[in-house]
């Protein structure tokens, strides 16, 4: 379906075959979502195709949709690395060279994508939790 | 969405997997989800993730796929169709990314073949490399075949009334759903099974008895008690083993007579009653009628009296009534029995020669009688 009621010309000939050349080259390409389990939950939401090159589109744009978050959270990571590693320059270098995701990081970045994922500061499970042992004993 | 960071405890954990997998039994799926998730994770360059920053994500993933076919779906029935188009999943895409912004998206006259969305795809295409997921997966969700219920065309009824049509499924048997009294098909008359039960104890006796009878008479002929009842039994046996024939009738054949062992426990007065002989008092009076009944109806009948064989008990000694005796010694032939004592050193003819003596002696007594 066409957003204009003007017949195609050349320009958009050229639109329309790159569109084509392109969903014909994703079906070299496999997305690391696969097939069934986009299938599965496209059909959930009542989203009919029998066209394998639709889901092929849909995979290769959630994909690339979690990669971005992923690189975010892992600039955040960095970040607080490098930023940590300037602080402690004078004791040994705090090099935690492993890259972990964690939630904070990925809190951030989720946050410009108006996804809010908020993480408990602390977990209560008494009521004497996070008191200093020393009153405590009051 | 909120979930607790990876360092919470292992309580925390359970509760919150406890919560997400009582979220519609999803679990493959997101199962999947997370491996798939974890793969672009890992391409972009982390090394290991917290448990729950990578549920979340697997989550928003998840998120991300249904809001795109449901917007793609949207715009489908928009134009008047149900199946979506590429256009579609383009305007869905473009949705979506909107709060990100993609190139072009200020553009009213836009079209959409050439959408910026579409060429940031193509783009992240060409240059990411591909990372096939990691493990194989089948089709899902499985759906089980369910045998439906057999229409009255196919199990061959009519179906009970002339407003259901036979194409319809078959009603469930009666027995389903109306409850029936149930009958105990063995009939547990208490009258009857004790009849039943003192008929079997009188045979039973019955077939002691004429065991005893046999091995203690002499082996030659067995003169068993023909109980009237039992005459067809033996005559079919009969057909079959030689020695299940019926008896002779009286003097149809010339057999030395024995006497009735009950005829021995009467007349003799036995100081030591044996116990056997007790027990088959009952029997044996029984017996005796019977024999008396027999002899009158003329039918198949006992040995007539014979002679009683005479037998010395060892005082002090264990003795037997000869009668009841059912030691194996008492089956050879041409003895009535065996007797303890000093009886054991007399020879075997002696024996006979003395029995006989006694049984003309006692034969004239009793025809006497």
């Amino acid at each position: 379906m066409m957003n204009q009621n003007q017949p195609p010309s050349d320009g958009r000939h050229d639109d329309d075959s790159a569109l084509a050349d392109f969903l014909a080259s994703l079906m070299d390409y496999t997305p690391t979502i696969p097939d069934e389990l986009v299938e599965h939950y496209v059909a959930k939401s009542g989203f009919q195709c029998p066209d394998v090159r639709l889901i092929r589109l849909v995979a290769v744009a959630t994909q690339k949709f979690i990669s971005e978050v992923a690189t975010d959270a892992l600039q955040q990571c960095k970040a607080r690395q490098s930023a940590a590693v300037k602080d402690k320059r004078d004791k040994q270098q705090k090099q935690d060279k492993r890259l972990i995701l964690t939630m904070e990081d990925l809190s951030k970045a989720l946050h410009e994508y108006g996804v809010n994922v908020k993480r408990q500061e602390y977990f209560a499970d008494s009521p004497s939790a996070g008191i200093d042992p020393a009153s405590r004993e009051e | 969405m909120s979930d607790g960071g990876g360092e919470s405890g292992r309580d925390n954990e359970q509760d919150a997997r406890r919560k997400s997998g009582g979220r519609g039994g999803d679990d493959f799926g997101r199962a999947i989800a997370k491996i798939a998730v974890a793969q672009i994770c890992e391409n972009v360059g982390f090394q290991s993730f917290q448990q729950s920053a990578l549920e979340s994500l697997s989550d928003v993933a998840i998120r991300y796929l249904r809001d795109l076919g449901k917007t793609a779906h949207f715009y489908a029935n928009l134009a008047g169709r149900t199946h979506c188009n590429v256009f579609d999943v383009i305007q869905g895409l473009e949705d979506l990314g909107s709060s990100q912004g993609f190139s072009g998206a200020s553009d009213v006259n836009r079209c959409l073949a050439s959408s910026g969305t579409v060429r940031e795809i193509s783009q992240y295409v060409s240059l990411e490399q591909e990372i096939p997921f990691a493990r194989p997966v089948p089709r899902f969700p499985v759906t089980r075949n369910r045998k439906p219920t057999p229409s009255f065309l196919q199990i061959g009824e009519t179906p009970p009334g002339n407003h259901i049509p036979p194409w319809l499924p078959a009603f469930p048997d009666p027995h389903t759903y109306i409850q029936t009294p149930v009958w105990n098909e063995r009939a547990t008359d208490p009258r009857t099974d004790k009849v039943e039960q003192a008929r079997q104890r009188r045979k039973a006796e019955r077939s002691l008895l004429n065991l005893q009878q046999r091995l203690a008479c002499n082996g030659s002929v067995a003169p068993a008690q023909v109980d009237p009842a039992d005459a067809g039994k033996l005559k079919r046996a009969a057909e079959s083993n030689p020695f299940l024939a019926s008896p002779l009738q009286q003097g149809e054949k010339d057999v030395s007579p024995v006497v009735c062992p009950a005829k021995l426990a009467k007349n003799m007065a036995v100081e030591n009653q044996v116990s056997v002989l007790e027990a088959f008092a009952p029997a044996i009076e029984a017996v005796k009628s019977g024999v008396c009944e027999s002899v009158d109806a003329g039918k198949k009948v006992l040995p007539n009296k014979r002679p009683t064989v005479h037998f010395k008990f060892g005082i002090g000694k264990k003795a037997l009534g000869a009668p009841v005796d059912l030691s194996l010694h008492s089956k050879s032939a041409g003895k009535t029995a065996s007797w303890f004592g000093k009886d054991e050193e007399k020879d075997d003819k002696k024996r006979r020669a003395e029995k006989i003596l006694k049984e003309s002696m006692e034969n004239q007594q009793e025809f006497a009688q």
